[in-house]
């Protein structure tokens, strides 16, 4: 335990924030900016490709399915290396460990979340599309206003699990050199040499706390929005004189 | 050629050699027959007579294989047609409700008003209360509708329909999924909106509802129309044969 704070006094700023001020930023900050531009650029995304996947129009459904498939056909390792060879190919420029590492994980990520937003999609009643068709909505609105709020609302654990993971999944960046909380472990195990036990214990301790408390975040928003839609957000009124109240008065009229 | 009737007598809903088929399962069978404005139709037969898919025709939920459905002079299937604009025109209300279940009763009325028709929400808002009262359930503006009995949720659905002011409401079996003692609330509801002139097309098994509101029962076998008829003639003295086993089936429970 000793040991464990003593590395914690000595090494944790550079778990925190990497070499920086006098380096580049790194450490724990940079596997968060990776892990939230990885969520906020991915989740759009997925969500776009869900909808093309499920689109009426061939043409947008064919692409779709194949991104799916293929993404999910390799590992994400070695799609890490695709990227990270292949992107400064095609762009004719050379692309950093972190540029590298955030395209990957937006795209294996949204392949992902657009299936979980399919299931989510397809899974509520037919119903609701229909009534909402019958008002007048168009498809666009159908989805924006009826369906993807309910689709979201109760695809939320899967969604928390898919975020969860594509925190943990950047620790691969520590294989192409990105300066994220895994490779800072490191360069302290490195120098250290004798204590991999306690350096890891703590990176473990590191990325078990983010997870842990994203998953009660998502688990504290589901349970509120629950409430507010069963009522017991806040005191309902009688249903029984409401139901009958009106409705016998102008029958008696 | 002076030969054009006048607007006042042309049919509202005019069916004309309707075909439907589901694969080789012939669903409408060749249906002619018109609803005149503020006429009040009640569709009965069996189940699996297709009463159902006619119904889902007008708004066009169901596409037909040949004939042609006219709704207010507009050929429903009409390739020019904005859908989106003429399903706003057409009050649809669904065997299961299908309220929003993530929107409270307001916003359920207000959907199609703020985005079909591009009403101010203060303005739908006002509206909405205002039918609510109609339907008996002011009280419930702010509630969601998983805090609401069938019956309630029924009534608002018919709520939601009428602000769009239809100038005819659909009903597809309406108080089939109801408790028995949520059946009365509903149908008081229908029966207000009858003697105040609105046009409709009703699907149900309340036979009572039949003979004291509608103006003609169409009766439907396999696919079929039947027998159009006086409700009185329908009940008292049913021409087919198998309208005849219909009633005496529906006595005899």
């Amino acid at each position: 335990m000793d040991s464990i704070l003593s590395i914690l006094r000595e090494y944790g700023v550079l778990l925190l924030v990497g070499q920086y001020p006098n380096g580049p930023l790194g450490g724990l900050t940079i596997t968060l900016v990776l892990s939230v531009l990885g969520l906020v650029l991915a989740f759009p995304l997925g969500v776009a490709i869900a909808l093309a996947r499920i689109s009426p129009l061939g043409w947008l459904r064919m692409p779709a399915a194949a991104v799916i498939y293929v993404v999910r056909g390799v590992p994400l390792l070695m799609f890490i290396f695709w990227v990270y060879f292949f992107v400064p190919v095609l762009t004719g420029r050379t692309v950093s460990g972190f540029t590298t590492m955030v395209i990957t994980l937006v795209i294996y990520q949204a392949a992902y979340l657009a299936e979980i937003v399919r299931a989510g999609i397809q899974g509520l009643p037919h119903g609701q599309t229909e009534a909402a068709r019958a008002v007048g909505l168009s498809y666009t609105q159908t989805m924006t206003k009826v369906v993807l709020p309910q689709a979201l609302y109760n695809m939320v654990p899967a969604l928390v699990s898919q975020f969860v993971s594509t925190i943990k999944e950047t620790s691969l960046g520590y294989v192409i050199s990105v300066n994220e909380v895994t490779f800072a472990a490191n360069q302290i195990n490195s120098s250290l040499m004798t204590q991999p036990f306690q350096v890891y214990f703590i990176l473990a301790a590191i990325y078990f706390c983010l997870c842990f408390s994203l998953t009660r975040l998502a688990r504290f928003l589901e349970r509120r929005i629950n409430a507010r839609r069963e009522g017991t957000f806040r005191p309902a009124t009688s249903p029984a004189l409401a139901a009958t109240g009106p409705i016998a008065s102008e029958h008696a009229a | 050629m002076n030969m054009s009737s006048s607007p006042a007598s042309s049919p509202l809903i005019a069916f004309d050699l309707v075909n439907k088929w589901y694969g080789d399962y012939h669903a409408l069978n060749g249906i002619s027959a018109e609803v005149h404005k503020g006429e009040v139709v009640v569709v009965c037969g069996p189940s699996g007579s297709g009463k159902s898919t006619l119904i889902r025709t007008v708004n066009r939920l169901e596409s037909i294989q040949s004939g042609a459905i006219r709704f207010n002079g507009q050929d429903v299937n009409a390739p020019s047609l904005d859908i989106n604009r003429f399903r706003s025109q057409v009050g649809f209300v669904f065997q299961s409700f299908n309220l929003f279940p993530h929107l409270s009763v307001a916003q359920n009325i207000m959907l199609g008003p703020v985005n079909v028709r591009k009403q101010k929400r203060a303005q739908a808002r006002t509206r909405a209360l205002e039918l609510l009262e109609r339907v008996g359930l002011a009280s419930k503006v702010d509630a969601f509708p998983g805090q609401l009995s069938g019956g309630q949720q029924q009534r608002v659905a018919i709520a939601r329909a009428l602000a769009m002011d239809p100038p005819a409401m659909l009903f597809d079996e309406p108080t089939s999924a109801l408790d028995p003692e949520m059946v009365g609330e509903v149908l008081q509801v229908m029966k207000s909106l009858a003697r105040d002139g609105m046009t409709m097309m009703c699907v149900t098994h309340e036979m009572n509802f039949a003979r004291e509101v509608a103006d003609r029962v169409w009766f439907m076998d396999q696919g079929s129309l039947v027998e159009t008829a006086l409700p009185e003639a329908f009940f008292s003295n049913p021409r087919s044969e198998r309208a005849r086993k219909f009633l005496s089936d529906l006595r005899s429970h």
